[in-house]
């Protein structure tokens, strides 16, 4: 992932809200950045500043009204709210919410319920084997060419060579060239002194 | 600051060393050796000419990641500043030189392409963390040590460091997972000892980022403030 996920969670029991905070630390698939509202006046300068990705709300502190205000708001059109339940409520409460956790959920079901809220199409991608355009690239990326160098070898648009090149970040979580230069020599796409020859002609 | 944790400045700092091992890593950097005996924290550090609240407030940034506005208050600049400076020593001339080193050991055959890639990337590495520091060497503290004797350099601020100030720890994450991910081999008790320090190293660096931000910048901010009120 390329960032870790913004979670705002607005629950104004200290004891419920820091259990939340450390149960979602402790999910290991999980890499989130958890703000804490404590009282539902603050919630809309908070979302505001904060931009979270997901908010997970105690459905007391808010009314089914304000809950489509947020997302209307603008500054949070594609939050994810969460009903964060800890007593028997009406399902009419709950239904429009994108989805509810009882305090009795495990550290796992709240990891499963937020990973499939979120639709995880990066870390989908790191499962996922390099294509053989993609190791073309690399190729290219370690021997110093430029993306518009590589376009021209290998016959692509500059911007085709930049979603190459995004995807394979994302597939290989390296970001680097000196980073992507040891991969190339251990799956043994590139020799040392092709890289040096390269770097010497340009 | 005038608890770590649980600790005082009347407890004794080896109970505090012995419970909290990482605190190891920044008592060089204050020029605090060991051999404490009984004596409390306080004492050693007096000992030794170092401001406690400064050690407290550093070694609670280390253990806990806890900042207060008190500890930003109650901090020496002189103190800190002198501690930013011996951390910079420690990481270029000290820990990642080491590092390097038992790279270089561990992996082998210098000659061997492998070995050469990953050794180029750790140094490229380092060349980094040697810009952004000697950027603070140079700019930053020179800066901070003249607003100290009362003059303020017109051009400069602490918010235009602020602006860059980035995260040197995050590239030795992505060497550390290339390591782990791709190295070929059969199961060493080296590399793995190296990559052991190499994560120490990063929890580190940034804890030293993390002093930097959340208390060496905001203290500098308030004393500007109070210079630019008073004019």
């Amino acid at each position: 992932m390329s960032r870790p996920l913004r979670i705002t969670i607005a629950e104004s029991s200290e004891i419920i809200r820091r259990g939340l905070v450390a149960t979602l630390k402790n999910i290991g698939t999980l890499q989130a950045e958890v703000h804490e509202v404590t009282e539902a006046g603050q919630l809309r300068s908070s979302l505001g500043w904060q931009q979270p990705d997901m908010l997970i709300i105690n459905p007391s502190m808010i009314s089914v009204l304000s809950l489509q205000q947020i997302r209307k708001d603008g500054m949070a059109q594609d939050i994810k709210c969460i009903a964060l339940q800890t007593s028997l409520a009406d399902a009419s409460v709950t239904r429009s919410f994108d989805e509810v956790l009882s305090i009795y959920d495990s550290g796992e079901q709240i990891g499963d319920k937020l990973t499939r809220l979120m639709g995880r199409s990066e870390t989908d991608k790191r499962h996922e084997s390099l294509s053989q355009r993609e190791k073309e690239v690399i190729v290219c990326v370690v021997k110093g060419m430029t993306n518009k160098q590589i376009a021209d070898k290998l016959c692509l648009s500059a911007h085709t060579v930049v979603t190459h090149r995004r995807n394979i970040s994302a597939k290989l979580d390296i970001h680097s060239t000196a980073g992507l230069t040891i991969y190339a020599i251990v799956n043994k796409l590139v020799e040392l002194d092709e890289i040096d020859k390269a770097g010497q002609t340009e | 600051m005038d608890r770590i944790g649980k600790y005082r400045g009347s407890d004794k700092m080896a109970d505090l060393v012995v419970n909290n091992y990482r605190t190891l890593l920044v008592m060089s950097r204050f020029g605090i050796g060991l051999g404490f005996a009984e004596h409390t924290i306080d004492e050693v550090c007096r000992e030794h000419g170092v401001d406690t609240r400064t050690f407290m407030a550093v070694v609670n940034m280390l253990l806990h990641n806890e900042v207060t506005e008190n500890d930003v208050l109650s901090v020496s600049p002189v103190s800190l500043l002198m501690y930013l400076h011996n951390s910079h020593d420690y990481f270029l001339g000290f820990r990642l030189p080491g590092i390097r080193h038992d790279l270089v050991r561990v992996l082998g055959n210098p000659e061997d392409d492998l070995t050469r890639a990953i050794i180029n990337y750790f140094d490229q590495y380092v060349d980094e963390v040697r810009k952004h520091m000697s950027y603070e060497e140079e700019m930053v503290f020179p800066y901070v040590r003249n607003l100290l004797a009362g003059t303020q350099d017109g051009n400069y601020n602490i918010g235009i460091f602020h602006k860059h100030h980035d995260q040197v720890e995050a590239k030795l994450k992505e060497f550390k997972q290339i390591l782990i991910k791709y190295y070929p081999g059969d199961s060493s008790n080296e590399l793995n000892g190296v990559l052991f320090d190499i994560f120490n190293c990063e929890y580190d660096l940034a804890s030293h980022n993390e002093i930097e931000d959340h208390l060496f910048i905001p203290l500098i901010e308030n004393i500007e403030h109070k210079i630019r009120s008073t004019k």
